[in-house]
């Protein structure tokens, strides 16, 4: 072996202490501080990006219990403290899971599953695109599943709104090519019972006077009803007019009295409704789209026949609130809807009809036209008794107006 | 040398201090003891008031005795591993010189891998060890206070010595109720090994004023107080003895030794003989040798021992030397070197490797190999 020898500076050894711990320590705390700062960067930075996420985000256990939510649940939803409780509970309050939960089926597939939803967000209804990604932490079974809720409302929304404004469309094409195609022969009925009406009195002399008066009869009756068939026909092409059509001049009474004559059918079929028409203003016009105040109107009186199913008082009522704003009001008196109902009427998807009855897309349509009219729609009802719609709408385009039925008003759903 | 150092562990000193060694290892960070002792410490019954002193304290403890009067290093390889292996934190080391210095060395590869030979000679050791506490049961080795460790590599048949003050224990607890159970002639070993400390600092080429007080005081107490402490074995005279050893290891872990101990090393590494039985044959024979290169101070301690001066430094110095062999004739114990070493023909091999050991460096007169025979020879 080969050593440098040891003289008597080493034995003394001034310089050499006793070592300690002290360096290590320092140097492994120094390391720990670098490595703890790396990791609270990254946990910034994830927490960053989660944060970023514009979608719900949950992150859920087996059993369907909520263990963490992002800041856009609480956005979105009343419960605050959602964790530890049943997912079904929070958005549903219902005990059971339910049918065709993805969160379920990707714990049993082990694979990310989708699916959609509506849930009831603080304002209203929102109806969400589900996507449940199953999590391990490790290795080992998934045992949490990572939900991803996007709100697709607006376009759930915008969809249906197409879909009604497309089938209106076709409708309207129909109804304007089946208008036309009668338009000629009425035309030709109405001519020539008006040549049949001319050529009567040449028949005074050679026909019997109770046959001649049945004539006249028949023949006003062929006019009369030729000519309900050509305002028929003329109300449709009004109807079937495009959409986003320039606003005019709406006059109420005949668009409540073209509404009328459009559900007359239905009309006819319940005898036993009542249908009264008030009309306290001497110029009911607003300002307006007159197709899409139609639709509205046509949505409240079919909702109103609805709900009186066969029998009661179908009331409408068209008055002047101060100068500038015209009222009108479908009343009728069925059932009246619950209290608790009440404030979701013109939320999206609400409805209380059966699956396929209704889309629950009509008054939250009714809601959006009236407003784009500087108008304001509210709903009053009591169990029992029936329900009221009234619509306020300007009689010219400012927005004065619209501020003065805010002011004379308060709030709508109130 | 103009600037000197002086370095000491905390020192606890008194009857039954024994007791306060589980909080002195607990304040260390030890949750997970090893303890080192061997047989005879066992069969005295110390082992066991320690271990019940770990348990009081609530402290878990593992214990290791694979210890010889000269501690191995396959001995120190093996309590190495099996401190790691055990996990344990802070060592205790309970007994004479062996065990303590097989602590050291234990701690010594535990924390810094490699072999024991690796760290032979000073200032070699580069990281930390775990905390050290020493309990010596004997007074005289010294090892519970000094920088030494001195281990046997058996393969070159030398006792290696590793000099660090990272070696210097943390704590060491000093209890005389342990000497009185000891047999005669271990007391007096231990006695006259830490006498030989004492002298051998005191004219050591770096000795200061630090240990040069220490060790007069420790010649003065051993000489006063051994035959009164191996007769009567009063309380008192055991705890001189005690005081005596400890400050003798002040001195010389500060001042290093001479040639008394190179040359005990040697024979220790070559024959196995008991290191404390070496210095009464040599140290008189090694003192008249050095005596040329530090009359002052040889008269110094003649006057401490004889209370006599004579005509001049070097007559008090010779006065003294008689009367240390004097003192040592009083004892039941070998008194030529041949009692101790089987045959004369291995001694030129021991001087030569006397003269390699660190204990030379401090020798007040130059040393050769030749010179070390001549003294071997003087007390043959």
């Amino acid at each position: 072996m080969n050593k440098p020898r040891t003289t008597l500076k080493d034995l003394i050894g001034i310089e050499d202490v006793k070592l300690g711990f002290f360096q290590e320590a320092q140097a492994k705390m120094e390391e720990l501080k670098a490595s703890n700062r790396k990791l609270e960067e990254k946990r910034q930075e994830v927490e960053a990006i989660l944060d970023a996420i514009v979608d719900v985000l949950i992150v859920l256990s087996d059993d369907l219990r909520i263990l963490s939510v992002n800041n856009v649940y609480h956005q979105l939803f009343a419960d605050q403290a959602p964790e530890g409780k049943y997912c079904h509970q929070v958005f549903h309050r219902q005990d059971q899971p339910c049918s065709q939960c993805p969160v379920l089926s990707s714990l049993n597939k082990r694979t990310v599953c989708r699916g959609q939803g509506i849930k009831p967000a603080r304002d209203m209804n929102r109806s969400f695109d589900l996507v449940a990604s199953p999590m391990s932490q490790g290795v080992g079974e998934p045992n949490k599943v990572l939900l991803f809720m996007r709100d697709v409302t607006r376009e759930k929304e915008y969809q249906l709104q197409f879909m009604q404004a497309e089938k209106m469309a076709t409708v309207g094409v129909l109804a304007a090519g089946v208008a036309h195609e009668i338009n000629n022969p009425l035309t030709s009925i109405l001519g020539f019972s008006d040549g049949l009406k001319r050529r009567i009195p040449r028949l005074e002399s050679c026909v019997e006077p109770g046959i001649l008066e049945d004539m006249r009869e028949y023949i006003q009756t062929i006019r009369e009803e030729g000519q309900r068939c050509q305002e028929i026909v003329q109300n449709l092409l009004t109807f079937s007019r495009p959409q986003n059509s320039p606003f005019g001049q709406v006059d109420l009474r005949r668009l409540v009295t073209d509404c009328l004559k459009i559900i007359h059918y239905r009309l006819k079929k319940c005898p036993l409704v009542n249908v009264e028409l008030n009309i306290h203003s001497a110029q009911p016009c607003v300002y307006g789209d007159e197709a899409q105040l139609k639709q509205v109107v046509l949505n409240l009186l079919t909702n109103a026949l609805d709900a009186l199913s066969g029998t009661g008082n179908l009331q409408i009522t068209i008055d002047q609130e101060g100068e500038d704003i015209v009222s009108l009001e479908v009343e009728d008196s069925g059932p009246g809807i619950a209290p608790e109902y009440l404030e979701k009427v013109f939320d999206p998807f609400f409805t209380t009809k059966p699956v396929g009855d209704g889309t629950g897309i009509g008054l939250s349509t009714c809601y959006n036209i009236v407003h784009a009219h500087a108008g304001r729609i509210y709903v009053c009802s009591e169990p029992g008794k029936g329900s009221s719609f009234r619509i306020l709408l300007p009689r010219e385009a400012k927005r004065k107006q619209s501020a003065a039925i805010s002011m004379l008003h308060g709030n709508e759903r109130e | 040398m103009n600037v000197t150092k002086f370095a000491i562990p905390e020192v606890i000193f008194g009857q039954d201090c024994l007791a306060y060694v589980g909080p002195c290892a607990r304040r260390n960070g030890g949750k997970r003891i090893l303890l080192v002792s061997d047989q005879g410490v066992e069969e005295a019954g110390w082992v066991e008031k320690v271990i019940d002193a770990l348990d009081d304290e609530g402290l878990s403890w593992v214990y290791y005795n694979t210890v010889d009067s000269n501690p191995r290093d396959f001995q120190i390889r093996r309590g190495a591993k099996f401190y790691q292996l055990q996990r344990a934190d802070v060592i205790v080391a309970l007994g004479g010189g062996s065990p303590m210095d097989t602590a050291k060395g234990i701690a010594l590869i535990a924390s810094n891998g490699g072999e024991i030979r690796d760290y032979e000679g000073a200032n070699r050791i580069q990281r930390p060890l775990p905390p050290m506490l020493c309990i010596p049961t004997t007074a005289g080795s010294g090892a519970d206070i000094s920088q030494f460790a001195i281990i046997t590599d058996v393969e070159r048949q030398v006792k290696m010595a590793i000099i660090s003050r990272t070696l210097v224990p943390n704590i060491t607890l000093i209890d005389p109720t342990f000497l009185q159970s000891k047999p005669e002639w271990l007391i007096i070993a231990s006695a006259i090994d830490a006498l030989s400390h004492a002298v051998e600092a005191y004219v050591s080429s770096i000795s200061s004023p630090f240990t040069e007080m220490n060790s007069l005081k420790a010649i003065e107490t051993i000489v006063t107080n051994l035959e009164a402490a191996v007769t009567t074995r009063s309380s008192r005279s055991l705890t001189q003895l005690s005081t005596a050893s400890t400050v003798a290891g002040m001195a010389f872990s500060n001042a290093g030794l001479g040639v008394d101990h190179a040359i005990a090393h040697s024979l220790g590494g070559k024959h196995d003989v008991m290191h404390g039985l070496v210095h009464p044959t040599l140290l008189p024979a090694v003192m008249r040798f050095n005596l040329p290169a530090c009359e002052q101070k040889m008269a110094v301690i003649g006057e401490l021992i004889t209370g006599q001066k004579g005509s001049d430094e070097r007559e008090t110095g010779l006065m003294g030397i008689a009367e240390l062999e004097n003192f040592f004739n009083l004892f039941a114990i070998p008194h030529r070197l041949r009692d101790l070493v089987p045959d004369a023909q291995g001694l030129p091999e021991v001087c030569k490797l006397a003269v390699q050991d660190a204990c030379v460096l401090t020798n007040p007169r130059p040393v050769t190999w030749e010179d070390c025979l001549q003294i071997c020879e003087e007390v043959w």
